[in-house]
């Protein structure tokens, strides 16, 4: 169903590496749940640490990269998101290139709780044959302590992806603005857009240099926790 | 403004509906895993938290094995598998892939199943490292759940079961309260293990009571130095004088000793007034009187007492 009207101009407002960190956190994250319920321990690894790299990647990208994935673009004060949820209320919605204030809120408590999720995984264990890579670095007790934040980190997880997706439904349901498919194309409609709003896009290569930065990092510590006792 | 081409939900409904899908979803979710179910309403106060009753087969059998062995990991701390077996309710209520127990079908009960299969099995509980249940441990378990699995079945009415086995406990060595216990005597104790080295020592390290060996001292331990003694007599409770120059001339003092439970005077100069002295000790388990002049009359009463008598045949 095409919400837009069909002659209405697109205008590419999410570059690429935004869009598949996007759905690679999606399938990463689903993956991580179903290894882990499964006890599919090496697999919940490999997907755990590949996270870990898209979100120190993220964390870049969200200082180097295009205009509409810098932190300084969907990170505003309080104020100002209060004031978007009152323009929302009130029907006057006011318009954002990118993230609005209450969805880079949603952003940047994504990151931050998914960060925290495969950080304290990289600790945990599951009390039988697994080991975090660095758990063995601690007692374990402390190791165990940690493997039950992990426990409810998830449950975290899975609150504010219910709430992601609320939000999602609200603006495609009750504001007839689809946030799905231009995270899956990276054009929205013009209509949809600022006034006057001037995007840069960072160049690719400095995105797979950053990636490959951040994925050295998670290998790095994967041989770190490899060459423990 | 953004552009608008279609019907729209008004925000009351969309998110009244919203609020019936989670609610819908969470009964979907308690549906699926009924574990969670459960839990869910015992901890909404909607269903009765299920115990065991306190001499049931459960409780007397099941729950102190599963507390010994199992708990680690499937307890309050950690719930490996989302399982907790640190109460009947947890118990029941299985893990997060399900039941672990089905009442009365011990071989399709994972709690069975799982500590039955040989250690090298990765499947194997407790896992590989940890001491696998024994046989009697796996059968306790088997019988508790082809009887129903019951919280109220009592201890006795479960056919084949094995004898229940007391552990042995061995209270916990406390130093602090041992110095305590000693700290009224230490002086003289001291002053006793300076003039006599090698006589008196304490029973344990974690222990007020005395030991005296005074038998390696041979022939320089008399009568004199069995005084020394006197202060610490009555926390004695083994004392050997074997070998002494200890006379009927100590019986007081040895008669002193109201918790000696052990008393070794072989080969001494003693005689029956000793013997007769010996009356008030109730405590005393055990004497060795051979090599001495004492006679059967004298230890006749000790005996009566029910205290073991080490004499030399011809006094019997």
């Amino acid at each position: 169903m095409s919400i837009e009207t069909a002659h209405d101009k697109k205008v590419l407002v999410w570059d690429l590496p935004v869009r598949l960190f996007h759905w690679c956190v999606v399938a990463l994250v689903f993956t991580s749940w179903l290894s882990a319920d499964q006890g599919w321990m090496t697999i919940h690894l490999a997907s755990g640490l590949t996270l870990l790299a898209l979100l120190l990647f993220r964390l870049g990208w969200g200082l180097f990269g295009s205009t509409t994935a810098r932190f300084s673009d969907f990170l505003h004060p309080p104020r100002r998101v209060l004031g978007y949820l009152k323009s929302l209320k009130d029907g006057d919605r006011l318009l954002y290139a990118g993230h609005n204030p209450a969805g880079g809120l949603m952003v940047m408590a994504m990151i931050l709780v998914l960060l925290a999720q495969a950080l304290t995984g990289l600790f945990a264990n599951d009390g039988l044959h697994f080991n975090g890579p660095l758990a063995l670095l601690l007692p374990s007790e402390t190791s165990d302590s940690i493997t039950s934040i992990h426990r409810l980190i998830f449950d975290a997880i899975l609150v504010l992806t219910w709430c992601h997706i609320v939000a999602v439904g609200f603006y495609l349901l009750v504001k007839r603005d689809n946030l799905v498919l231009p995270m899956l194309t990276g054009r929205k409609p013009h209509s949809h857009m600022p006034q006057g709003v001037n995007l840069t896009f960072t160049r690719l290569t400095i995105a797979l240099l950053l990636f490959f930065l951040s994925a050295g990092i998670a290998t790095w510590i994967l041989f770190q926790g490899a060459s423990l006792p | 403004m953004a552009g608008e081409t279609s019907a729209r939900l008004s925000a009351p409904v969309y998110f009244i509906s919203v609020a019936l899908l989670t609610l819908a979803g969470f009964g979907a979710a308690m549906l699926a895993r009924p574990a969670f179910g459960h839990a869910v309403l015992q901890w909404a106060g909607l269903e009765p938290v299920p115990r065991a009753l306190p001499a049931s087969f459960y409780a007397v059998r099941v729950e102190p094995l599963l507390k010994d062995r199992c708990i680690g990991c499937h307890g309050e701390s950690r719930q490996k598998a989302g399982l907790r077996l640190d109460s009947f309710a947890e118990v029941m209520l299985g893990s997060r892939h399900g039941a672990v127990v089905r009442p009365g079908d011990a071989r399709h009960s994972e709690l069975f199943t799982r500590i039955s299969l040989p250690p090298s099995d990765d499947k194997a509980m407790p896992p590989s490292g940890k001491t696998p249940l024994t046989d009697d441990e796996v059968t306790v378990i088997r019988l508790w759940i082809a009887n129903g699995a019951s919280a109220s079945l009592p201890a006795g009415a479960v056919k084949g079961a094995p004898k229940l086995v007391k552990p042995v406990v061995i209270p916990e060595l406390d130093p602090a309260r041992a110095a305590r216990q000693r700290a009224p005597l230490a002086a003289a104790v001291q002053q006793v293990q300076r003039r006599l080295p090698g006589v008196v020592g304490y029973e344990s390290r974690g222990s007020a009571e005395l030991e005296v060996d005074a038998s390696l001292m041979g022939l320089r331990f008399g009568d004199a130095e069995l005084a020394m003694l006197a202060p610490l007599a009555a926390h004695i409770v083994r004392a050997n004088f074997s070998d002494t120059a200890i006379t009927d001339a100590s019986a007081s003092t040895l008669a002193a000793m109201t918790g000696l439970e052990r008393l070794r005077l072989a080969d001494t100069r003693i005689s029956d007034n000793t013997i007769r002295a010996l009356a008030p000790l109730k405590k005393l388990r055990s004497l060795t009187a051979t090599g001495t002049k004492v006679t059967d009359e004298s230890l006749a009463s000790l005996r009566q007492k029910g205290v073991a008598i080490y004499a030399d045949p011809d006094v019997h």
